[in-house]
């Protein structure tokens, strides 16, 4: 496993958090939303299912062999609104990715999705809707 | 700081209400020119999804080229400005006095009490506006797209009684009828395990529901109140929500799988429905 934490990346974090609202929980009641950190492995599976879909990603644990990660992300019928469809992640399947996100509190294998960067580089990206504004 | 983000979503809420509440309810109404051939106003078409989603946005990079998406949630939102031919409303429900306390014990426990979050059937009227109308001289059809299911209603509007046998089900019984250029549909017999709207809002088997559906110019305005005297002091009206027409067909809502409550160590949560 590879990660680091990125202290620039916590106003970030926290904007996203703030346009998280259809989530039926808050994201920090189960990942650390103060911490970013980011993961580089071979994306294994994606579950397209509500309430949000989930990206499985084996990555290099630090002491040797490969360990399985789970990122939850968005709820599919979000994400199709915006113009993404469950072949837009389906396609890297067996392809090395770089995901961005916030671990789980309880330590596991488990995170919140923000960014997903493909092997071609090509990147999805939740932001605040205040940054598409301006834009 | 997820307690500072709710509180703020709820100022911006009641504060619109509070200014259409002011400037609502003598308004003419705007009559869209479309009609049915047996004279009512056509409400058929394809409408807005209306069920909260992400307040975010999309940042997508594709071979270089940088675009940002995100999602109208205007349809579920209180209408910002007045809307012709709405009802007085307000913000929030009257419930007894003695049930007070659980409305916000329900409330502060939402994250693990509330079945919609955890792919349970909203129900009507948490459901809110149809995606899509089917408009028939005698029948109106609803069409949905929810994370629970991807619910149908068959509203008669020929002018027959409630059942009497039927089973209580999330959606209820619903007959329709016309007042003047507004769809009224009434609702009852409804199973008690939903909540009519986030915040705790629990009811009984004797919940009634009335949904008042209209034209403003091409949007469909849409309000909904509901009555239980069982636990509320008074039918309470909801603001009127603005519903865009929409070009995005409807689509099979993937399945619901929640896997989360087991990890939450606190309480937190933001608006949804």
């Amino acid at each position: 496993m590879r990660y680091r934490i990125s202290s620039a990346l916590v106003a970030c974090a926290m904007l996203v958090a703030a346009g998280s609202a259809w989530a039926h929980h808050s994201p920090s009641s189960i990942f650390d939303m103060t911490k970013k950190f980011t993961l580089t492995g071979t994306l294994t599976e994606v579950e397209w299912v509500n309430p949000h879909i989930a990206v499985y990603i084996d990555a290099k644990k630090d002491g040797g062999g490969v360990e399985n990660w789970k990122f939850e992300s968005a709820p599919p019928s979000w994400l199709r609104r915006v113009g993404v469809n469950s072949a837009d992640f389906r396609k890297a399947i067996g392809q090395t990715v770089t995901v961005e996100g916030n671990r789980a509190k309880d330590g596991s294998t488990y995170g919140f999705l923000q960014k997903i960067t493909f092997a071609d580089g090509n990147s999805l990206e939740m932001v605040s809707p205040q940054l598409a504004d301006t834009h | 700081m997820a307690h500072r983000y709710v509180c703020a979503f709820a100022a911006v809420i009641l504060l619109g209400a509070s200014v259409a509440a002011q400037q609502s309810a003598s308004a003419p109404a705007t009559v869209d020119a479309r009609r049915t051939a047996d004279g009512h106003p056509d409400l058929s078409g394809i409408w807005a999804f209306s069920i909260a989603l992400p307040g975010g946005a999309l940042k997508k990079v594709e071979n270089g080229s940088v675009s940002y998406a995100q999602v109208d949630l205007s349809g579920r939102m209180p209408a910002k400005t007045p809307v012709p031919g709405a009802l007085p409303f307000t913000a929030a429900p009257s419930y007894k006095p003695e049930l007070q306390s659980k409305v916000k014990y329900l409330l502060d426990h939402e994250a693990k009490l509330d079945k919609a979050f955890f792919c349970g059937k909203p129900g009507v009227p948490r459901i809110g506006s149809p995606r899509q109308i089917i408009q028939l001289p005698n029948e109106m059809i609803f069409l949905y797209e929810d994370a629970s299911g991807d619910p149908y209603r068959i509203i008669y509007t020929d002018g027959r009684p409630h059942r009497a046998d039927a089973d209580p089900t999330y959606y209820g019984d619903s007959i329709g009828h016309w007042e003047g250029n507004t769809l009224v549909v009434d609702s009852t017999n409804f199973v008690e395990d939903t909540w009519f709207g986030e915040g705790g809002y629990f009811h009984t088997p004797t919940m009634h529901v009335i949904e008042r559906f209209w034209k403003v110019g091409d949007n469909l305005a849409y309000q909904i109140t509901v009555d239980d005297p069982n636990v509320l002091t008074e039918p309470w009206t909801q603001a009127p929500r603005i519903v865009k027409p929409s070009t995005e067909p409807l689509e099979e809502s993937p399945v619901c799988i929640e896997d989360d409550a087991h990890r939450m160590d606190n309480l937190d949560h933001h608006l949804q429905r």
